[in-house]
């Protein structure tokens, strides 16, 4: 292990990017848990910090790296630990990229319950760190939900453990969920057990269009009471119908409203019928192995490489109101309308300035009803004025708390998550 | 003021009265025994007083005071609590939130409920019914706990099977902590940034503070649903038959298994039609959209035959309001009141296996029995591989005591040696505080430890509970007599 200075941030390349225009002193990638917990040692000695690193999709997630230091690659940590198939469970290594879990999954014909997007890359630790999940959330829940146990190595050079490897177990307190989301600051992620389902036997997405949002609304309403149970409801503008669903034939130029019902063969039949004679229009239906592509690029949308996204939860009241409320043509979005997210990517050029007031009328309109938006993708340098995690909640006191507790010498990713910078 | 109390917590009685009215507050003997235990009542302790609050405000004034006077304090809820979780250790005040009882909003559209910390349970199932929409945690204890205790305990019940626990379904809380200010953790929309503190909380057991509010999430209600009655000449082959379902890829809403000796019971207690000489029955749901659910049905009978099981009643339905339905779940969770007429005392156990391992736990619970010559009924959520032994054993004989402690504690060794938990649902408590060091390493212990400390510094709120902090651990003499769920 090469421990050098750790008093300036080293030029590019250094020893890899660390995200927001950042390089690591050093790089290392330890094969055994013994060897990270030697690692985060040696980097707490040398009065550096560590950044912990999977398949770096998410780098530039957050608020920049606060302090020189090293980037920790998890990607040599990526085996099976234990797959019951049977109990629906898995414990995996962090630094597994989710395609490799995936496809043991696929043996079993089981699958993961939340999505992923650049599984190839991106690993277990990284999307449990940064809870990312698409549209099926709405029907199979978010990472929070999957998780029932977790390792990390603190920022003492011990790996914990908290919860474990049944479905149901109260005994200490849910870790598992703590580090769901707190993007590394915590600790280092090695292992995770997640539950597990089978893989439904059939899937349709239907989509209708729009030529404003609103009528779609009362469309997502009218699913608290009708009898299809979707995984999943999206609405996408006119711009991400576009990019989305130009290959699959999605319209662009309209609003499209897209159901998506997974079950048994018989029961999406129904669901399908169903859905057709409540909403009494026609419409039109990806099926099975040709639904694929388009649930693939429900997932992705937020991993487009746009300069400027925006990551917004509301009521899913709110959501038709505040998609008309955007400026048409600066935004693409996509919503999880079941769930009250929306997921706006910058369309063209911005300025600072520009984008700063976009962001703020938006950031208005969620703040309203109880929501919040956060930035997910900016310039670095935009990063102060856009307020990337949006206005100071009043439980990031708790959270400070316990960050000083688990990491007193901020260590673990210093400076990125919420409520630190 | 009354001679009775602590003389070191007169002056706090009396702020306390002046506060929140004399009404609001006991503190003489005699009312004070009713909150000497909750549902574990192997251990026992006093609080010195326990107040009545009704609104945050007052809640924040007592948990300040209680900081002015150095005395320790309590949450508690409806006192159903199988692992002592509300015992006033150091005695001290004890908070009851059951005058806070209000249902604040539902809001079935944004698919959220915010509820006060004493409501029940079924008040918010009652509340909703109609509205498409539910409360999915659904504790056998269902018409007394609340939802505050709920989530202190992070409930589970037999259809948290596929809806998930008390934390899948909690967006938020408001927390008076040990400090006595008012934290909203979370909110009525599904994410927020930064850490998961609803996730930390939930399932704390009053470690961290006093929940006063909850913003509950709600599910759609299912389309439809089949309830089957199946029918094992004995144990094993029931468990083998929970075991073949689930590797099937089926995942029922709800997967309960009712022994003999529990079947007697509810036979004797109700008369609900259960066959008395089966060696066990399973109570298997399955829901969701209707065309689905003949398969569904159908694939489980064949998994059931295939392990010498018959299908005894097959109940199809629409709401779960439905009289048929209704009677089987009402004999399942009225369980624990007929197990009076079995054994004079008895201890519910809580632990958990992965699902595969349940014919091999509970062949295992078997020798226990036979060796330990202490006889084990059993009803549980077979499809979480949650299990609910229930010791039978007489008080007042002493080696029995001894030997049904042996016995628990051999079986919930088994249940860590398989991979498992000391506790599903009904928590650590005072009860098993013990056995956590048998489930998580010094390292472990003490990550939660510093996280204890740092959200409930003076450790005066909820003191050795949850985890053993500060040489807590209680060695059991007793293996308790409590109801099960
Ligand atoms: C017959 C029977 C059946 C049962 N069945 C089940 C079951 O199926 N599933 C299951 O999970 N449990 C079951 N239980 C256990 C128990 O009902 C649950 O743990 C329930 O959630 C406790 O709620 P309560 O209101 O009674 O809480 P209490 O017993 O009053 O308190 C429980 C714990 O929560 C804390 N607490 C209570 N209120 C608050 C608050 N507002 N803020 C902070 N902390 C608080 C207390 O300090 C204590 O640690 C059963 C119990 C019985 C007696």
């Amino acid at each position: 292990m090469n421990v050098d200075d750790r008093s300036a941030w080293p030029d590019a390349p250094g020893a890899g990017p660390l995200g927001d225009g950042r390089y690591a002193a050093a790089v290392h990638r330890p094969t055994t848990v013994a060897e990270l917990c030697e690692v985060v040692k040696a980097e707490a000695a040398a009065g550096g910090a560590v950044y912990p690193q999977g398949g770096r999709t998410g780098l530039d997630f957050g608020l920049p790296p606060a302090r020189p230091g090293a980037a920790v690659d998890l990607t040599a940590l990526a085996d099976v630990v234990d797959y019951p198939h049977a109990d629906m469970t898995i414990t995996v290594r962090a630094g597994m990229t989710v395609a490799a879990l995936q496809a043991i999954l696929d043996e079993h014909n089981q699958r993961l319950l939340f999505e992923v997007p650049r599984a190839d890359r991106a690993t277990v630790g990284g999307a449990l760190a940064t809870g990312v999940c698409g549209p099926r959330r709405l029907g199979l829940g978010r990472p929070r939900d999957s998780i029932i146990g977790v390792s990390f190595v603190t920022a003492a050079g011990v790996e914990v453990k908290g919860g474990g490897r049944v479905v149901k177990n109260v005994a200490g307190y849910d870790f598992p969920k703590l580090l769901t989301g707190s993007l590394g600051s915590l600790g280092i992620i090695t292992q995770a057990t997640l539950k597990v389902r089978p893989r439904p036997a059939a899937s349709a997405l239907i989509w209708l269009t729009a030529d404003r949002p609103e009528p779609l609304d009362a469309r997502v309403a009218a699913f608290n009471t009708s009898s299809v149970r979707p995984t999943a409801i999206e609405i996408l503008d006119p711009s991400a119908s576009q990019a989305l669903g130009g290959p699959v034939g999605l319209k662009g130029g309209s609003w499209t409203l897209i159901v998506g019902v997974e079950d048994d063969a018989d029961s999406v039949a129904w669901q399908v019928d169903r859905f057709r004679r409540e909403a009494g229009v026609d419409f039109d239906v990806l099926r099975d192995e040709a639904s694929a592509p388009l649930w693939s690029a429900l997932a992705a949308f937020q991993a487009d490489d746009a300069p400027l996204a925006c990551t917004a939860s509301l009521r899913p009241s709110r959501i038709a109101a505040f998609l008309a409320g955007l400026r048409p043509g600066r935004w693409a979005s996509q919503a999880h309308a079941g769930n009250g997210v929306v997921r706006m990517r910058g369309l063209g050029e911005w300025t600072e300035g520009e984008a700063a007031e976009a962001v703020d009328a938006a950031r208005a309109a969620a703040v309203r009803d109880g929501g919040n938006l956060v930035v997910a993708r900016c310039p670095t340098a935009w990063k102060p004025r856009l307020r990337v995690w949006g206005e100071p909640r009043g439980d990031w006191a708790l959270g400070r708390k316990i960050k000083a507790a688990l990491d007193p010498n901020g260590l673990m990713n210093p400076g990125r998550f919420a409520g630190e910078g | 003021m009354t001679a009775t109390a602590a003389p070191t917590t007169i002056p706090l009685v009396r702020e306390l009265a002046a506060l929140l009215g004399e009404d609001g507050v006991l503190h003489r003997r005699d009312e004070l025994v009713v909150y000497e235990c909750d549902g574990y009542v192997i251990e026992k302790a006093v609080p010195d007083v326990v107040v009545f609050p009704t609104s945050t405000e007052q809640v924040v004034e007592v948990v300040k005071l209680c900081n002015q006077h150095d005395v320790p304090f309590v949450p508690r809820g409806a006192g159903t609590s199988l692992a002592g979780g509300t015992l006033p250790i150091g005695g001290g005040v004890m908070i009851s939130l059951t005058r806070m009882k209000r249902i604040v909003e539902i809001n079935a559209r944004d698919r959220y409920a915010i509820v006060e910390a004493g409501v029940v349970n079924v008040w918010l199932t009652r509340a909703l019914a109609g509205t498409g929409v539910h409360f999915a945690p659904d504790p056998s204890s269902q018409t007394a706990c609340t939802i505050g205790g709920n989530v202190a305990t992070n409930a589970g019940g037999p259809h948290t099977l596929k809806y998930g626990v008390t934390i899948n379904h909690v967006r938020g809380v408001e927390l008076v902590t040990p400090e006595g200010e008012v934290v909203q953790i979370g909110g009525v929309v599904e994410d927020q940034p930064g850490f998961d503190l609803t996730g930390l909380l939930v399932g704390s057991e009053g470690t961290f503070g006093i929940v006063t509010k909850v913003i509950v999430g709600l599910c759609r209600d299912p389309e439809a649903g089949r309830t089957l009655l199946a029918v094992f000449p004995t144990v094993e082959d029931s468990v083998e038959a929970v075991s073949g379902i689930v590797a099937a890829g089926i995942v029922p809403a709800a997967l309960e298994m009712i022994d003999n000796l529990m079947i007697r019971a509810v036979e004797a207690a109700f008369h609900f039609g259960f066959p008395v000489e089966a060696g066990a029955v399973l109570i298997i749901e399955v829901d969701g959209v209707d065309a689905a659910l003949d398969h569904e049905a159908q694939a489980i009978s064949e998994i059931v035959q295939a392990h010498g099981g018959t299908i005894d009643k097959a109940i199809g339905w629409r709401t779960r309001e439905e009289p048929e339905y209704k009677a089987i779940w009402k004999a399942r969770k009225m369980a624990f009141g007929a197990i009076g007429r079995v054994s004079p005392t008895f201890c519910t156990q809580d632990g958990v296996v992965p699902r595969t391992a349940l014919p091999h736990i509970l062949r295992f619970m078997e020798g226990v029995s036979e060796r330990t010559n202490i006889r084990i009924a059993n009803v549980f959520h077979a499809g979480d591989g949650n299990l609910h032994p229930i010791i039978l054993f007489d008080e007042q004989d002493p080696d029995q005591v001894k030997r049904a402690l042996q016995a628990s504690h051999e079986i919930l060794d088994e249940c860590i040696r398989l991979g498992g938990s000391v506790t599903g649902e009904h928590g650590i408590g005072v009860e098993k505080l013990a056995m956590m060091p048998k489930l998580f390493t010094p390292d472990d212990l003490a990550a939660m430890t510093a996280v204890h400390d740092a959200l409930n510094p003076d450790n005066r709120c909820s003191p050795a509970k949850k985890i053993p902090v500060g040489g807590h651990c209680i060695e059991r003499t007793s293996p308790g007599r409590r109801a099960p769920a």
